[in-house]
């Protein structure tokens, strides 16, 4: 049995432990409120965006009246033989299942799809999920070709796509979740727009958390291109929370001060769906086509950039939960190791006084 | 919010960027950027949707004050009390980057001299650089 020094040095550790473990509780939360915050303050932007485009398909015809042609590329619909996922799971690890959560559902979804014969390209966002991938898929490989002409004047550029196997990592994005910078999300946004129009891939799927509060969380893939309807999210959930889960977060959160419901609306977010919908004839001084060329890629560009928010706040809540367990638990630790160290001891003092109280007996 | 009262001769002014509802407040006039030109709106004008190009949207009097906001890219939407911005990007000429400005119009010239024969590829060169232009004159005060 272990001696009253060792148990006194175990429970010091383990008490260290829960010092740490509660620290990073207590900044989770604060990350968390902020994340809330910022995916709230992200909204009227995006409705409106969505309210501009939906006025502009009211007042316009979707096809082209001549040709019979779709008004905008990201609207056609093509068989799904090359499919983007987009992978968003966190850069850090602490979270509980947080990160593997996400890799098991995008797993199945990627499986099923490999399954139906389709190809796929992946886009891990976040460290866990490109250490995942890169060591499972080969990345892709372009080529570049470069072309002079026009005696040398003009130079033409081409990254040629080689595709080897029919799961490849297209592109790694490390970086997106440290700053979330909608001019970043904005440059991702634009190269998949652009492989969507060169028909280099026929659909594109977003694997994230979304998160509506702490205790109402879910793993969804949602389908991103081609944009069906506007200002709707088309989701498919892979992995719910389950009822424990949920009990362990709002745990976790009424001890950390965060609110277990959804944020309400505010003022500014009510007056965004008012946005360029107002029962009047609007002057327009540009013709459809371009608003629409124009407006487009923004709008799946504040797509991604909200799926991104989501899933910081739920990385954020998921590592709250996480370490409030672990408290929890060093908690319950150091009451056990109390508990035999006080029996040790006092069985150590039973045995001196044995000892002495036989010592006198033989004298 | 700063309510405009609807005989103050006021207009509620509100810019919102992707991050956030940058500007709330009143204005008695507000200067934008339209693609076709710089447009004037005042209290009870005729209601207007336009899309912004690069330059400068400039408030006038009222609780906003003199204030100016530099944008890129955005959408207006104009009623006669109300004015809302939507702005790609959003900054007071003073947080320009007069270097970062100018390294964007030497990519905009680099990307106009890639373009070879792809149209599409001429237009956003230019368009690069004419948001390196604007904020480059934005941050210098010349408009």
């Amino acid at each position: 049995m272990a001696n009253v020094l060792d148990l006194r040095r175990r429970i010091r550790s383990v008490k260290n432990t829960r010092q740490i473990t509660k620290a990073m509780k207590m900044v989770s939360a604060a990350k968390l409120r902020r994340a809330q915050e910022r995916a709230m303050q992200a909204r009227p932007y995006a409705q409106m965006l969505t309210n501009i485009l939906e006025s502009l398909v009211r007042r316009t015809d979707l096809y082209n009246n001549e040709t019979g042609e779709i008004m905008h590329p990201l609207l056609v619909e093509r068989e799904e033989k090359n499919v983007l996922v987009l992978v968003i799971a966190g850069d850090k690890g602490f979270a509980g299942g947080f990160n593997s959560n996400i890799g098991k559902a995008a797993q199945r979804f990627i499986d099923q799809r490999r399954a139906d014969g389709q190809n796929l390209d992946l886009e891990p966002v976040g460290k866990k999920a490109i250490g995942l991938y890169k060591k499972r898929y080969p990345a892709a490989v372009y080529e570049h070709k470069e072309e002079l002409y026009d005696n040398d004047l003009a130079k033409h550029i081409e990254d040629i796509r080689h595709r080897v196997a029919p799961i490849e990592v297209a592109a790694e994005h490390p970086t997106l979740l440290v700053k979330t910078d909608f001019d970043e999300v904005t440059a991702v946004a634009n190269s998949i727009v652009d492989r969507y129009e060169s028909a280099e891939i026929d659909s594109v799927y977003i694997v994230y958390n979304e998160f509506k509060s702490v205790i109402s969380q879910r793993v969804v893939v949602e389908k991103l291109l081609p944009i069906r309807k506007l200002g709707s999210h088309e989701i498919t959930v892979l992995e719910e929370m389950t009822e424990e889960q949920r009990e362990a977060a709002g745990r976790a959160a009424r001890e950390s001060g965060v609110s277990l419901s959804e944020p309400e609306e505010t003022v500014a977010e009510r007056e965004a769906k008012k946005f360029g919908t107002a029962d009047i004839d609007y002057l327009f001084d540009q013709a459809p086509e371009r608003l629409f060329r124009h407006l487009m890629p923004r709008y799946v560009t504040t797509q991604i950039f909200h799926a991104l928010l989501e899933s910081i706040a739920a990385e954020h809540a998921a590592r709250m939960t996480a370490t409030d367990a672990a408290t929890k638990n060093a908690g319950e630790l150091i009451d056990k190791l109390s508990l035999t160290m006080n029996r040790v001891r006092q069985a150590a003092i039973t045995k001196e006084i044995i000892e002495i109280v036989s010592g006198a007996a033989a004298l | 919010m700063a309510e405009a009262g609807n005989n103050s001769g006021l207009l509620a002014v509100r810019l919102v960027t992707p991050d956030r509802v940058l500007l709330d407040a009143t204005a008695a006039a507000v200067e934008l950027p339209s693609m076709s030109g710089y447009m004037e709106t005042l209290y009870g004008a005729a209601p207007l949707l336009a899309e912004l190009g690069a330059g400068e949207v400039r408030l006038h009097g009222g609780s906003a004050g003199e204030q100016t906001f530099f944008v890129a890219w955005g959408f207006v939407e104009a009623l006669p009390e109300r004015v809302t911005i939507l702005a790609e990007t959003a900054l007071h000429p003073n947080e320009i980057d007069p270097a970062e400005a100018q390294a964007e119009l030497k990519h905009g010239e680099a990307l106009w001299n890639q373009a070879g024969d792809d149209q599409e590829k001429y237009d956003e060169a230019n368009a690069v650089t004419r948001v390196a232009e604007e904020k480059i004159a934005s941050a210098q005060g010349k408009h």
